[in-house]
């Protein structure tokens, strides 16, 4: 008995404490800026949440960059995992000598730090003019996207029983038939859980945002975000957590909806 | 749909180009281009854009490069590492960092992990937990700026309840301000070991627990004997990837300190991202990302073969 108050005591506490910073945040974003005392607001001042919205958009291109970056994460994504998806065909279907140095080729980029690619991706798009562009930006985000996604197709692949291919072999289907008749249609769930997995990396990377763009135009929304920070005194905390909220929105929008992919995605790793 | 039609219009010929059941010498001549077809826009795109700038760094980590002339120097950015003060401290910070994220992300999840799963309303605790994960890290740092900055809220609200003595300048500190970003990524990231340990959790035979209880075991001493025992491959995969996340610790650090003050709070990526543009001293750099690699790769190391021997 006792052991039960403890553990519903423990698990209230910790909720609360998770919960504080979420509430504060919340709140705060909804505060007008000329209402900002300096001290936090424990409760809604106001339903208002655009104009701060709009002061992070005016600020900092922040509206821009949300554009931006569902342009890269969708066709980054998207297209990461299309060939993700090809290369894993061909690893684990086709009939491919050694697959398992192929898999190292492509896998070892979830394994190497981003740092070290981004010097020399900086210098290379500065020199064939990708720099600050949004092919650049989506040519290197595909990049990126492909390892793990083909890690995910890979894995998903391999349970796929062998007689399937062969059924398919006898009746006379070629390759890029097989590809798209039978193993795509049977991944889709592999496939959508990549999809939004990556998209979700896409979205939230800073590092390549900052590195390989410069102009509002091409700036996907985290590196907004961090220009918006930059001028945190000037616009005030409310406006700044109305952007991060704002930018964080779809993120938290598709893990909620699709949870059981994110859950099923972390869960391939192990 | 130009891959539809083409799919329309590679099918009729089921016996000619590249059908696998085709006879074996022309057959292997189509085949290996068909290989090569799936295999090459991933081959491709991974070596131009990844494989190639990662040899370029570790090549270049030879050079006194100022971005404008290069000099080999052989060793010598290593060698000036070593007694670069900045680097020991960029490198204690890492380790903290790695050490922080075992500590409370990690231990943390499973302690959530274990009494939510059996407590009633648990699903509304774990959802206050999980919300933060959905976040990034760039958000996570704006949001703790706000918490954090030394006119921010944890220390007006200290100030409010009377305990204005309490009041820090949190950021501004070392080993402080690594202690409470530490903070902000647990508050962020603990959702998701407590995720896996919640699936861990679930695969554990109810028979095993049943048989606990029979033998009299229950509270910390069933936690401790039964629980920990059958989560530990769980464990290896949290604590795995919990390593080589902290190791790659960057957007939380630079939206909320930019490694200072001065570079107190700096860990490798910080350390390595300032050398290379804006100090441009790219050599350096470049040296600093290499031992950032072998430390990572050498740490997932033993997840990785785990990995691969389970196959």
């Amino acid at each position: 008995m006792a052991g039960r108050i403890v553990r519903n005591v423990l698990v209230v506490f910790f909720s609360l404490v998770w919960l504080v910073p979420t509430w504060l945040v919340v709140v705060n974003a909804f505060t007008p800026t000329s209402q900002y005392t300096g001290s936090p607001r424990w409760w809604f001042a106001s339903a208002d949440i655009f104009s701060n919205i709009k002061a992070a958009f005016t600020t900092a291109a922040v509206g821009r960059g949300l554009l931006n970056s569902f342009l890269y994460a969708t066709v980054g994504a998207a297209v990461a995992v299309l060939i993700a998806a090809l290369a894993s065909f061909a690893v684990t279907v086709m009939p491919v000598r050694r697959p398992g140095i192929w898999f190292w080729v492509i896998f070892i980029g979830t394994v190497l730090p981003l740092q070290t690619f981004l010097s020399p991706l900086f210098t290379g798009f500065a020199r064939t003019g990708l720099y600050d562009t949004q092919y650049g930006m989506m040519l290197v985000y595909v990049a990126l996207a492909i390892p793990f996604a083909f890690f995910v197709n890979r894995n998903f692949m391999l349970t796929v029983p062998r007689e399937i291919a062969e059924a398919a072999q006898l009746d006379g289907a070629n390759w890029l038939r097989m590809f798209f008749r039978v193993h795509l249609p049977l991944a889709k769930s592999a496939l959508l859980a990549a999809f939004i997995f990556q998209f979700t990396w896409i979205w939230n990377d800073l590092l390549f945002g900052i590195t390989l763009s410069l102009s509002p135009n091409i700036r996907p929304v985290m590196a907004t975000l961090a220009d918006l920070n930059g001028s945190y005194s000037t616009v005030g905390p409310p406006v700044v957590l109305a952007g991060a909220l704002v930018a964080s929105l779809p993120t938290v929008i598709l893990f909620f909806v699709f949870q059981r992919f994110f859950v099923s995605s972390l869960r391939l790793t192990s | 749909m130009e891959v539809v039609t083409t799919v329309q219009k590679a099918a009729p010929p089921a016996t000619r180009g590249g059908a696998p059941t085709e006879g074996r010498r022309r057959g292997s001549a189509s085949r290996a281009l068909w290989i090569g077809a799936f295999l090459a826009p991933a081959i491709l795109l991974v070596i131009v854009l990844l494989a190639v700038p990662f040899l370029t760094t570790a090549y270049r980590s030879f050079f006194d490069d100022n971005g404008l002339s290069q000099k080999w120097v052989g060793l010598a950015n290593y060698a000036a590492l070593v007694s670069d003060p900045d680097f020991g401290r960029s490198l204690l910070n890492t380790v903290m960092w790695v050490a922080g994220t075992l500590l409370l992300p990690v231990l943390l999840g499973l302690v959530l992990a274990v009494l939510t799963n059996s407590v009633r309303w648990g699903s509304v605790a774990r959802t206050a937990v999980v919300i933060p994960y959905a976040l990034s890290g760039s958000a996570t740092a704006l949001l703790w700026q706000f918490l954090l900055q030394s006119d921010g809220a944890i220390n007006q609200t200290l100030t409010a309840v009377g305990l204005g003595s309490w009041q820090q300048e949190w950021l501004l500190h070392w080993p402080l301000n690594t202690i409470v970003m530490i903070i902000a990524t647990t508050w962020q990231a603990t959702g998701a070991s407590m995720i896996l340990f919640l699936i861990g959790l679930q695969t554990i035979p109810n028979e095993i627990v049943e048989a606990a209880k029979l033998d009299g075991a229950s509270g910390l001493r069933m936690f401790w004997s039964v629980v920990i025992p059958q989560l530990r491959p769980m464990t290896v995969v949290v604590v795995g990837m919990a390593i080589v996340n902290s190791l790659k610790t960057f957007d939380i650090v630079w939206l909320l300190t930019q490694g200072g003050p001065g570079t107190a709070s700096e860990t490798l990526a910080l350390t390595m991202y300032r050398e290379t543009f804006t100090l441009n001293r790219y050599g350096y750099g470049a040296a600093v990302s290499v031992v950032l690699t072998i430390v990572v790769v050498a740490a997932s190391w033993l997840y990785l073969r785990r990995q691969a021997r389970s196959r």
